[in-house]
């Protein structure tokens, strides 16, 4: 017995585009005053901005000579050939990537941890997750208390049982910050694992053990190529998120010592406070720039998935 | 009949107009200066919170309900952020409005602001020199000076008592740290050699026997205070931003002087490791939990320092001298008049209510800081009468460039880290000279 013709046969090419057809001259306005909102939004929030910062960055603007002088590239030549610009934009780079990978890593393995049933689990997943609850500035503004050698909680206690570190200091700031960010984003990443490791298949973990695979080799073979789309917008969103850092270094270093921990948002912000307006849109868009190409090669990698 | 329908790209046009007039019509400024029915003028000035606003909130209060009154001028104080007041006003600034009547200025802003501010008449003999002269702009006034700000030698008397009398410990130790033998000192006589062989008396690494594991502590991040209070180091050896003809002067002897002065006390541990990051608060931390004996703080610091309910361990032992070598940068927080407002001729009104000492005098009453000696020897602490003999001498004012907040940043970016020992002093203080002959336009 065959199915019905009607239940396994796909519409035809013709009859898509026949419908597409009748649809603009039943719904075009419907369709304009429906995404009307999302094209105000986009004009005011994305366009406008976007037109307005290139506007600047063409032009020098402070606030001792505010009126618009068209500098064509200028501004763009002063930021590209700031040694200040190369140095905050390799250690943006370097804590992108490090913190990055740290996250991706420990949350995987909180993930894989509370795949698994023990006591409290609840309650410790609550207390996993709490550091993404918390504003980046005010941790910043608390472990500015925390580590702060004379007062804080943390000197104290290592100076208490002989250890004698000081976290803020010349040698150590660079990894207490990646350390800080991996501490708050970690939650981040193991979310989105612990809800990807949910729709795994129970058979996938019987077969495995059917053939003897041992849990190692199991996570190894199996679940992390099942991770992969998960691990890369995870990834991505870090990345993201990572490369554009201001408020926690901001609060406890202010970009320093020298320029040792200045981020390129840090950067920009120091032009901005200057008055400097078009110099801190040129590089603005020199950092947007940096990260347009990224942008194809995520959608078409997240639309592949969907599809 | 055949019914007739809009065309589609005006339904489409009508509804975008509405969609953006319900946006903007939310992004308007809110309560904007204004005249009422009666004639009041109100004036709306802008302040940041804390205790400034406070004490000028009283005398808000006493103008509006006396001389305001009668000249129908109500002064309104809108008090933004307290760390982002400036970069607000930036972006008022630059588009030139109108909505704020007086804006706050400050010695090291003012420079920048002063194409947005109207020159402002004051009588000048009322006022400590070096305020009223860190306000003007090629010889124009355009701040009020109020709320002074120097640095002052915060340190614990108990100790140093203890300090002076062992003088063989501090000789071995100086010449150990600085290669010179030292005597102890009062506080009062101090030269920076003699703050590094202090500090290195009171840290435990040179002498076991020191009650604070640090003798000082450095206010070293990167941050343009920090570089006001290194410019003590700088001009107390001599130095200055500018050369007498005019030109960038930080590749002298005095500026290697004065960033290895920091990098001593750094390098040889005098300063708790973290010192990298230490600002205000961090240096109240340290004299307060007994971790250093002495420090070089803003004058805003001793109150804390002095309250036994907030700093028990050195409450009551707090001893006040000048910065060592003698030199206090100076700068004071402001009021200038709006130059775009609607009523600058009603601001200056409110301006002339501040430029006088009686009025002063009750800014002080108030908790206040008053730029004019007359009002503050109204107060007789400690704390203000070493703050008003700093005002009355040793104490500077950068040069006023235009972009002397740049000045400022750019110092704390170049030298913080070769404060810390990190990278070459030379190459630190060229980066600065070059960035300063930039920012000068020399």
């Amino acid at each position: 017995m065959t199915a019905p013709s009607s239940l396994t046969t796909r519409p035809t090419i013709e009859g898509r585009k026949g419908s597409r057809r009748r649809r603009p001259a039943n719904r075009g306005p419907a369709r304009w005053i429906l995404s009307a909102p999302l094209l105000v939004f986009l004009a005011l929030f994305v366009a406008f901005p976007i037109v307005y910062g290139v506007q600047s960055a063409l032009t020098s603007k402070t606030l001792l000579d505010p009126t618009p002088t068209w500098v064509g590239l200028g501004n763009f030549g002063a930021v590209l050939t700031d040694a200040g610009f190369w140095h905050s934009a390799l250690f943006t780079l370097l804590y992108t990537v490090v913190v990055t990978g740290f996250e991706l890593a420990f949350g995987f393995g909180l993930a894989l941890l509370f795949d698994k049933d023990f006591p409290g689990k609840k309650f410790l997943l609550s207390a996993v997750i709490l550091p993404i609850m918390i504003a980046p500035a005010l941790m910043g503004i608390m472990f500015r208390l925390l580590l702060n050698s004379n007062i804080g909680l943390l000197p104290g206690f290592l100076h208490s049982i002989g250890v004698d570190v000081p976290l803020l200091g010349a040698g150590t700031v660079v990894p207490m910050l990646m350390g800080l960010d991996v501490l708050q984003w970690t939650p981040f990443t193991f979310l989105l694992f612990h809800a990807a490791l949910q729709s795994v298949p129970g058979e996938l973990h019987e077969a495995a053990q059917l053939d003897r695979a041992n849990y190692p080799r199991f996570v190894v073979s199996i679940l992390i190529p099942l991770m992969v789309p998960t691990i890369f917008i995870a990834g991505f969103l870090r990345a993201i998120d990572a490369f554009r850092t201001f408020d926690t270094i901001n609060v406890l270093t202010s970009g320093g010592p020298g320029d040792n921990t200045t981020t390129l948002s840090i950067y920009i912000y120091k032009i901005l406070s200057a008055g400097n307006f078009g110099t801190a849109s040129a590089a603005a868009l020199i950092v947007a720039l940096i990260m347009l190409p990224l942008v194809p090669v995520v959608v078409r990698r997240i639309t592949r998935g969907a599809v | 009949m055949t019914r007739k329908s809009l065309p589609r790209h005006a339904t489409v046009a009508s509804i975008a107009i509405v969609a953006v007039g319900i946006a903007l019509s939310g992004c308007g400024a809110s309560g904007s200066s204004s005249t009422n029915a009666n004639g009041v003028t109100n004036l709306k000035m802008i302040m940041e919170p804390g205790p400034e606003a406070d004490s000028m909130s009283k005398l808000v209060d006493a103008f509006n309900s006396g001389q305001g009154a009668k000249d129908k001028i109500h002064v309104e104080i809108d008090q933004l952020s307290r760390t982002d007041t400036f970069a607000k006003e930036a972006a008022l600034m630059s588009t030139q409005s109108s909505d704020y009547d007086i804006y706050r200025t400050t010695s090291y802003l003012v420079a920048q602001h002063a194409p947005y501010l109207e020159p402002l008449t004051l009588n000048g003999d009322n006022y400590f020199k070096a305020p009223v002269e860190s306000l003007q702009v090629d010889g124009k006034q355009y701040g009020i000076p109020l709320d002074p700000s120097v640095h002052l030698l915060y340190y614990r008397t108990d100790l140093i008592d203890q300090m002076l009398k062992d003088a063989p410990t501090y000789e071995k130790i100086s010449q150990d740290v600085l290669g010179k033998k030292l005597e102890p000192k009062s506080p009062d006589q101090w030269t920076w050699d003699d703050y590094i062989a202090s500090a290195a008396y009171f840290t435990k690494k040179y002498n076991p026997n020191s009650p604070t594991p640090y003798g000082t502590q450095l206010q070293a991040k990167n941050l343009l205070y920090n570089a006001m209070v290194w410019d003590d180091v700088l001009w107390g050896l001599g130095g200055n931003w500018l050369n007498s003809a005019g030109q960038p002067d930080l590749t002298s002897t005095a500026a290697q002087n004065a960033v290895n002065v920091y990098r001593t006390v750094y390098t040889k541990g005098l300063t708790a490791a973290d010192s990298d990051q230490a600002e205000f608060p961090e240096t109240e931390a340290a004299l307060g939990s007994g971790n250093a004996a002495f420090a070089v703080q803003w004058n805003a610091g001793y109150a804390q320092l002095n309250d036994a309910s907030k700093s028990p361990k050195t409450a009551g032992k707090i001893g006040i001298a000048p910065v060592p070598g003698g030199k206090t940068h100076v700068h004071a927080l402001s009021l200038g008049v709006n130059k775009y407002g609607k009523h600058t001729s009603q601001a200056q009104e409110f301006i002339k209510y501040l430029d006088d000492p009686a009025t002063m005098g009750s800014y002080v009453g108030d908790g206040g800081i008053a730029s004019m000696p007359k009002a503050l020897s109204t107060k007789t602490d400690p704390n203000t009468a070493a703050l008003n003999k700093a005002l009355s001498g040793g104490s500077f004012s950068e040069p006023a460039l235009p972009k002397a907040f740049d000045v400022y940043t750019a110092l704390a970016n170049d030298l913080s880290a070769a404060w810390v020992g990190q990278g070459d002093v030379s190459s630190a203080l060229a980066k600065a000279n070059a960035d300063v002959a930039k920012l000068a336009g020399k």
